[in-house]
């Protein structure tokens, strides 16, 4: 072995031990609010402010196990009912990603597999429409939903969302990238229908972008908590984002409260999460090149 | 896939929900005050077929948003709304016929409510002598102070009367127990950024930032002075205050941990102190805020809800008798008092035996009673819809006195004192430009 | 630039019925027009308003516009906005990089275990972030100034974190938020670099930086000049997180405030409408501009 390769192989060995220790270093400061908020969820309001994690005892690993407590988690389900506001979570949120990742996903295709005269103008209008900021839009929006008649709807949350350019941008890049235009036109040669080829040839080509692209949208409107309370009137309707903002008080915070109902909010995504993990990250492959 | 799966699920659930909406809404925008209330609605809605009340719930945020649509492009709107100071003011601008509640005022008058309530409560609901709204409390602010601590030192500090004092009294108990050159102990939760404290003190030495007619006095004399005084508290070796602010973690811990002496305190708090620092039972007591000068005021002001009539509603006499067995009755003035700390502002509830039951929470005192003494005292405030702007700019004038003592190290109130007087006029300024952009109609 | 008309070659193969991309582009254009192209010019027409209330409403054309250009406050949130974008494309998308370039080395185990954790903060909501970050940054008693006055006792145990680092503190808290999702980006982008070529340049005796500088970096570009875009972007639109972390209020002295809550605060606080979307077109203009110049820079022509 040439001696001038000698520190090069050294440094080999150590890289490995070294990039855990610094993925280590990262994921613990990342995972620290985690535990403080699962240490949270389990403690009495007392122990909440005496200890910054679990209280301290003479339990086993010096904690006091003893005076942890499941009492949070029945109260959210008992007291504050929030299955119903569960419910409507899980309905807003799967609704509301089904049907934009099926419109963005058209709107992709249009923009990218066909030739017409109107194509550019319509990119640069999906592009365009990236950098117009939300707010701007609040109180003309609020007012054309009362005149639509859609507030305290579902449809006066939904619809509203079911385009975002965002998402028809990142379709379309997914389509150059990932769709071969020769396999369109052998099927048009075969006689295929228009929207079969989408259905049956294009979409799954981008499958793993319609994987991440749900997943987006459905952690977005999972978290939305100011606009469903400003569409939305009536309290039964509303998602667990917002009945879970609520125990916010202006009087008094029960922050063990708060924690355990953010931990149950987090578990669906998570689960979600853990599935489409393989298409999110593929799905924003093909979606961000040739940006 | 498995989200299809949901989809229908939840299609299906979803599909189950068949309620009829009652025909009149009341907006409320505190959880703890839904349950107070609901007992009065529900009974309500069996009384009155004809008129149910649905109550809802709002996070102030999305209050805000719905309340100016409606005002200001006719977006429907609650028929009674129960909202605070910093929504409310909204309401308050343009001309009197534009603004968004029902006036109130021969109405109260009539009834001969107008008396009994208690007469700053009702000032910042109140416009060219007009009412828009019932208030819904008084909230008045009391000292707070860990008196385990300090009588255990020898010290009582219950006669004390000046802030001066307050402090010449308690300084010897400031120490520093880890030897880090810092002292570990302070006398007062109070700091420039912490907007609230400042907004009480600059109301309690007499300030304001508008007169009851709108007209902005921020940049006074008085407020140079008293900002100047409180920014000295807070700055060089020897301050006394502490960053504790009111409702978060750190304020309690210190409070519990005894980094912090004595705090200000609003009637509301009194549950909010019970709720999240349940260890501090029994170790704080209360009494009237040290003055400002040798006979001074002894109390301010935080906070402050009202109940109000919005103009659109479908009928205003249901919407009058609700209000009316909302906030003109003994059993909700109770029901609320024990569930929060909050004393009504109708005087003639103030005698009711609930407010001079001993609070173990505050080793045994009377806490109704201690407020209500001072609640006549309680500052008087204005309906300006720049009121908040106002508070937030106070406080910023205060933040940047304190980083002008700390860099210049000058650190007495005579010191700060022509400074503070150009940092309040040239806020004021940006006020008043903005005011000019709302509020000058002549031209309409 | 004109449509270019399609190639001969293209034309001979069977073409599609006219109406088939306009059916494909009539779900997002139909919600597109009504629920942004609509509210849109409402809000240009009101930015050339002053309001007043229910039908009090005057014509003022640019005055709104003229005011703005004279106000401290917007100038302060310019200013404020881009110190946190600036934060966000160059402290926090290096490191999602590095993050992503590290957890894409070959053999490394427990690569998903890293990957979930690093992603996690994505999962939850901002109410919760809000709540967080006033803890970890209260002074005494937050978890950052409690950590490092243990680590340094010299470290001043009343930081002032939220009052006069506001803008450094959201950045902090943006790159908890935010650093794992951007890093997916990064690890996504990291599948196009050509393998063989990594092991060919390897073979030659190239360090790990030439690899990275001539090989590696090369091939992420597209996808960085994406993110960096789209980080630019958000970072200009920045308002819940630090409206939550500092309790409904842009800070002392307006430390935190951005450009879209001053024109939620003139909007929705002051009640000044006319001037919020005026605030809110300005925005817009901006990022018009940024976009352009990154466009420029970055990606050159778009093909097609």
């Amino acid at each position: 072995m040439p001696p001038a390769s000698q520190p090069h192989a050294l440094l080999r060995r150590l890289a490995m031990p070294l990039i855990h220790a610094a993925l280590i270093t990262f994921t613990a400061l990342t995972m620290i609010p985690f535990a403080w908020m699962i240490a949270a969820a389990f403690k009495t309001r007392e122990d909440f402010l005496r200890s910054i994690f679990l209280p301290a005892g003479d339990g086993f690993l010096g904690i006091a196990w003893d005076r942890l407590t499941v009492e949070n988690f029945v109260r959210l389900f008992t007291e504050l009912g929030i299955g119903r506001a569960l419910l409507n979570s899980i309905f807003l949120a799967s609704v509301t990603s089904l049907g934009a990742t099926l419109c963005c996903a058209m709107g992709g295709y249009a923009l990218a597999k066909y030739r017409y005269r109107a194509r550019r103008p319509l990119t640069n209008l999906v592009l365009a429409a990236l950098i117009i900021p939300g707010p701007l839009l609040l109180a003309p929006g609020y007012q054309l939903l009362y005149q639509l008649g859609l507030l305290d709807t579902y449809a006066g949350l939904i619809l509203p969302a079911l385009a975002p350019a965002f998402g028809v941008f990142l379709f379309r890049q997914a389509m150059l990238n990932s769709v071969p235009q020769e396999l369109i036109e052998a099927a048009r040669m075969d006689g295929a229908g228009e929207f079969r080829i989408f259905f049956t040839l294009v979409l799954p080509l981008v499958r793993p972008m319609v994987g991440a692209y749900l997943m987006i949208t459905f952690l977005q409107t999972w978290n939305n908590f100011i606009n469903p309370q400003v569409v939305l009137q009536s309290s039964e309707l509303f998602p667990l984002s917002v009945a879970i903002n609520s125990l916010r008080g202006m009087y008094g915070t029960d922050y063990g409260l708060i924690m355990s109902g953010t931990l149950v909010s987090i578990a669906p995504v998570m689960c979600l999460f853990l599935l489409l993990q393989k298409e999110f990250i593929s799905g924003l492959t093909s979606g961000a090149v040739k940006g | 896939m498995i989200l299809a799966l949901a989809l229908l699920s939840s299609v299906l659930i979803a599909m189950q929900r068949m309620e009829e909406k009652a025909p009149f809404t009341f907006w409320v925008f505190h959880y703890g005050h839904v349950s107070t209330y609901q007992p009065v609605i529900d009974r309500w809605n069996e009384q009155h077929p004809d008129a149910q009340v649905d109550m809802v719930h709002l996070h102030l945020i999305a209050m805000e948003r719905r309340l100016l649509s409606g005002f200001m492009a006719g977006t429907p709107v609650a028929d009674l709304i129960e909202v605070e100071r910093r929504v409310a003011a909204r309401a308050f601008m343009g001309p009197d016929e534009l603004i968004g509640f029902y006036d109130l005022t021969d109405r109260l008058r009539a009834e001969g409510l107008l008396e009994s309530f208690n007469r700053p409560s009702l000032s910042p609901w109140m416009k060219h002598g007009k009412i828009y709204g019932i208030p819904h409390d008084v909230h008045p602010v009391l000292l707070a102070y860990r008196w385990d601590i300090i009588e255990a030192a020898g010290i009582d500090i219950t006669g004390v009367e000046t802030w001066r004092e307050l402090f010449e009294t308690l300084r010897p108990l400031m120490q520093d127990f880890d030897g880090d050159g810092r002292p570990d102990r302070y006398i007062l939760g109070g700091w420039p950024a912490f907007q609230a404290f400042v907004e009480a003190m600059i109301r309690q030495a007499g300030g304001a930032f508008f007169t009851p007619d709108g007209e902005i006095v921020f940049a006074s004399e008085r407020n140079a002075r008293t900002l100047a005084e409180v920014v000295s508290w807070c700055v060089g070796p020897d301050r006394v205050c502490t960053d504790a602010r009111d409702s978060t973690v750190s304020g309690h811990r210190q409070r519990l941990e005894g980094t912090v002496l004595c705090s200000i305190i609003p009637d509301w708090q009194v549950s909010v102190w019970r709720n999240e620092n349940p260890g501090m039972s029994g170790k704080v007591k209360l009494m009237p805020l040290p003055a400002f000068e040798p006979g001074g005021r002894r109390t301010s002001v935080w906070g402050g809800t009202m109940l109000g009539i919005t103009k659109s509603t479908r009928d205003f006499e249901t919407a009058w008798q609700l209000a009316r067995e909302l906030y003109v009755s003994r059993e909700v003035a109770e029901i609320t008092f024990r569930g929060t700390g909050i004393i009504p502002p109708n005087r003639d509830f103030w005698d009711m035996p609930v407010f001079d039951e001993p609070e173990p929470y505050f080793a045994g005192q009377p806490v109704g009673r201690l407020f209500i003494e001072q609640a006549p005292y309680v500052p008087e405030r204005s309906s300006s819809p720049f009121e908040q702007m106002a508070m937030e700019k106070m406080s910023s004038v205060a933040v940047l006195l304190q980083g002008y003592a700390e860099r210049e190290r000058k650190y007495s109130a005579e010191e700060l004192l022509p400074e503070a007087r150009r940092l309040l006029r040239r806020a004021e300024d940006e006020i008043r430009s903005h005011m000019a952009r709302t509020l000058s109609f002549e031209n309409l | 630039m004109s449509a270019a008309p399609p190639s001969p070659s293209r034309r001979s193969v069977r073409a599609f019925p006219a109406w088939a991309p306009w059916a494909f582009i009539a779900p997002f254009l139909v919600v597109f027009c009504t629920f942004v192209i609509w509210p849109l010019i409402s809000s240009l027409v009101l930015a050339m308003q002053r309001t007043y209330g229910p039908g009090y409403t005057r014509f003022v054309g640019l005055e709104n516009f003229a005011f703005l250009l004279k106000d401290p406050a917007f100038w302060k949130a310019v200013r404020n906005t881009v110190v946190f974008a600036a934060g966000s494309v160059f402290i926090q998308l290096p490191l999602s990089l590095g993050l992503a370039l590290l957890l894409n080395r070959p053999g490394l185990r427990g690569r998903s275990i890293y990957r979930l954790a690093i992603f996690s903060p994505s999962l939850v909501g901002l109410v919760f972030v809000g709540i967080l970050f006033r803890l970890v940054f209260e002074t005494r008693t937050g978890l950052a100034n409690t950590l490092l006055h243990e680590l340094f006792p010299a470290f001043d145990p009343e930081f002032p974190w939220l009052q006069t680092y506001v803008m450094p503190s959201l950045i902090l808290a943006a790159l908890w938020l935010y650093a794992g999702f951007n890093m997916v980006y990064f690890l996504a982008a990291l599948q196009n670099v050509p393998k063989d070529l990594l092991e060919a340049a390897s073979i030659d005796g190239a360090s790990p930086w030439q690899r990275f500088r001539h090989v590696t970096l090369p091939a992420i570009m597209p996808v960085a000049g994406f993110v960096v875009l789209l980080s630019t972007i958000g970072s200009f639109q920045l308002f819940e997180l630090p409206w939550i972390l500092l309790d409904n209020s842009a800070g002392p002295d307006d430390r935190g405030l951005t450009i879209v809550m001053y024109l939620y605060q003139t909007g929705f606080i002051t009640g000044d409408l006319g001037y919020a979307s005026a605030v809110g077109w300005v925005l817009a203009l901006m990022l018009m501009g940024i976009a352009v110049f990154q466009r420029l820079f970055l990606s050159r022509a778009e093909e097609l």
